[in-house]
């Protein structure tokens, strides 16, 4: 492999410089000095619903939102976001509660799509672990779920939530993060979009154009 | 465009050039009217801005104190996680590792994700002349290396570009019917990159953030090829300087609220992707491998002054460009830096050697719109003012901007003239006199001939705007009238 013996040069002669430099610096400061990582008003704490926060969020951020009662109608709601796609268009991610709905819906799809299935596909499911509401934010772990390309490559991504895991802010949510566990975190906000051209906002340029929620409420 | 192989050299030919082109003006005419607005806008959904920025640049300063610390600690993290970590201490060094790297793979093309590094070590011409192809596929630079330019902003690279030129380069150049459909250009990149994405055994990313707790990184964006690079190809190489680490996973809030608000003015951008080493399961989706190549090239250097040191507080976010009054009416490649506006007159001389980029610290009014907007309150104007007393300091007569010999004569006048209350007021008398000639409506426009000679620099300073004239009456004399 790569360590040979100028991967520890560098690494020396770097943190050598490092140090070095910092040395010089004045005026230097041994102790570590606490960051001020906690915000200087005590959060508010402010009776909110999550779910009509998430819902207003989406919104602004041009996703299409939907809440249900029950998996029946999220099935009910799925079968309309689908159409008459047949099963090769349609890809699905490993998680359990999106498979339960797709059978209800009685829709025929893929799941560990080939990357030529995934790139000929018209419509990817899966579901979020958690979402946040003041953002309209889905959460994606990796070791819940293999929804990695199945939310990314298809021109338009269905995922199904639940009430029970809006989380209000992003703090909230970072907190219940656990990186080792999921090797592959991904916050997805909106549609994929760019600006690129003119400043001018053009949707959909690499990953789904469309993003619909499916939000089931817990009982 | 001449502009775009500039150099930081020759920066003041360059902004001549850039002030009389008006296809760039047209281009450039959306920043100030969007980005400054929508960012404006979503700041205030943020609650405590200045609170946030305090704690974010309170984050920095901790971290860049004891950045061999968190480096440290981030990289032990990083490898227990499965990732390799290389060391860089200069773009060369960089270059080569990322070139191992790909060769050991066996790939002839790799996918790229925007990477500001990446354009810093120039990493797309080391591909090339090692017969790799490197395939931008962020849409602003994809459009950049259709035309075969650099980037003139750190967000959106190709912002000097009008949507009629890159309607003509896609004809030419991927043979599409010409549009004038934004829409239409950005599904025909969508169309062409999908093909590379496909093939694509390696990606190449930047990071914006390295968490040293966890030895995560986090990589932010709008268009999914960053998702695409990172989850599609079998081996993740991501370019990071040593400034990114940050030391707790739970400060991510903060930068998090910070960065899309200032750069793009959203409260968050489409994706986040945060990622710890390689997959911990054979079945799961994402690269084998993942390469974190540590990048020094000059920064340990800042670290020596508390004034330097702050440059590496920056988050790349783009704002004090969009803010900047010498960024708008010029763009990026005038810097002839792969970092423009503010922050590269700031870390341009730093990076890459003062007698490099002599005239960059002098490329501002020192107006402060810059500092305001910073959202890690980077005091960019100090920052030029230390970079211009080190040019006057450190360096011999010829390495000072040149000053004509006429103007350094007036100039010696000038302050012989006004220095002494009675001759001030002669000369102010005068100047009201002579100015009748040449006023209209209470500007005096565009001086030339003898009058230019006569008055250095009214030439220089009329010759792209009005100069002011002087008031009727002074302050002391109207405040002498009232007293009678
Ligand atoms: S200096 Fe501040 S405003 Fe400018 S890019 Fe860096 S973080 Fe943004």
């Amino acid at each position: 492999m790569m360590h040979s013996s100028s991967h520890s040069n560098a690494r020396s002669s770097i943190f050598a410089s490092i140090r070095e430099n910092l040395a010089k610096s004045e005026p230097f400061n041994e102790e570590h000095q606490e960051a001020k990582s906690e915000p200087r008003t005590g959060v508010l704490f402010v009776e909110t619903n999550t779910s009509e926060v998430f819902r207003e969020s989406l919104e602004m951020v041009g996703a299409k939102c939907t809440f249900v009662e029950n998996e029946i109608e999220a099935a009910d709601r799925l079968r309309s976001i689908v159409g008459d796609r047949s099963a090769t268009e349609i890809i699905v991610s490993d998680s359990e509660l999106v498979h339960r709905i797709v059978n209800a819906a009685g829709i025929n799809a893929i799941q560990d799509a080939s990357r030529d299935e995934l790139f000929s596909s018209a419509i990817g499911i899966t579901s979020a672990q958690w979402a946040i509401a003041e953002t309209g934010t889905l959460v994606l772990e990796s070791g819940a779920e293999r929804h990695r390309l199945a939310s990314l490559v298809p021109p338009v991504h269905v995922c199904i939530v639940t009430t029970s895991s809006i989380r209000q802010s992003m703090a909230e949510i970072l907190k219940l993060m656990d990186p080792d566990a999921n090797r592959a975190i991904t916050f997805v906000t909106g549609a994929s979009r760019t600006s690129d051209i003119e400043l001018t906002l053009a949707i959909g340029v690499h990953g789904p154009g469309e993003l619909y929620v499916v939000v089931i409420k817990d009982q | 465009m001449s502009t775009t192989h500039a150099t930081s050299e020759t920066f003041d030919r360059n902004a001549r050039a850039a002030l009389a082109d008006p296809v760039l003006h047209g281009a450039l005419r959306n920043l100030a009217d969007s980005f400054v607005v929508r960012r404006r806008n979503a700041i205030a959904s943020a609650g405590d801005w200045e609170d946030l920025r305090e704690r974010a640049r309170s984050i920095k300063d901790e971290t860049l104190l004891h950045l061999d610390e968190y480096l440290e600690r981030f990289t032990e993290n990083a490898e227990k996680a499965g990732s390799t970590i290389h060391w860089a201490r200069d773009g060369k060094e960089a270059c080569e590792i990322v070139l191992g790297l790909v060769r050991a793979q066996n790939a002839n093309m790799v996918v790229k994700a925007k990477s500001m590094a990446g354009e810093e070590i120039h990493l797309n011409e080391a591909l090339e002349a090692a017969g790799i192809e490197p395939v931008e596929t962020d849409l602003g630079e994809w459009i950049i290396q259709l035309a075969g330019e650099t980037p003139s902003h750190i967000v959106v690279p190709a912002i000097h570009k009008t949507k009629q030129q890159i309607a003509d380069l896609f004809v030419e150049k991927v043979g599409i019917e010409k549009t004038d459909n934004v829409d239409v250009l950005t599904q025909t990149a969508r169309r062409i990159l999908r093909q590379r994405f496909a093939e694509a055994q390696v990606g190449i990313s930047g990071v914006n953030f390295g968490v040293a707790e966890t030895g995560t990184i986090l990589i932010l964006e709008n268009e999914g090829n960053i998702r695409l690079t990172t989850s599609l190809t079998k081996t993740h190489i991501a370019v990071m300087g040593i400034e990114k680490v940050i030391p707790k996973f739970a400060d991510l809030d903060v930068f998090l609220k910070l960065l899309p608000r200032s750069g793009t003015g959203q409260r968050l951008t489409a994706y986040q992707s945060l990622i710890t080493g390689v997959k911990n399961n054979a079945d799961d989706i994402g690269p084998d491998e993942l390469h974190i190549v540590m990048l020094d090239n000059g920064r340990s250097r800042m670290l020596a002054h508390p004034l330097t040191r702050q440059s590496l507080a920056c988050i790349r976010c783009g704002a004090c460009l969009n803010a900047c009054p010498v960024y708008q009416q010029i763009g990026g490649h005038a810097y002839g830096s792969v970092y423009p506006g503010p922050i590269g007159a700031v870390i341009t001389p730093q990076l890459f050697g003062l007698s490099k980029a002599k005239q960059l610290p002098y490329a501002s009014s020192l107006c402060g719109a810059c500092r305001e907007v910073c959202p890690v309150k980077i005091d960019i104007p100090a920052l030029l003012l230390h970079l211009r007393s080190e040019i006057a300091e450190g360096s011999t007569r010829e390495s000072q901007p040149t000053r004509k010999l006429g103007e350094s004569i007036a100039f010696r006048m000038y302050s012989r003239i006004w220095s002494r209350s009675g001759t001030y007021a002669l000369s102010i008398r005068a100047a009201r006199l002579a100015q009748r000639f040449v006023a209209r409506n209470g500007k005096i426009g565009k001086v030339s001939g003898m009058l230019a000679l006569l008055v250095p620099p009214l030439g220089a300073w009329t010759e792209r705007r009005d100069a002011p004239v002087v008031a009727p009456k002074s302050f002391r004399e109207m405040w002498r009238e009232k007293k009678k």
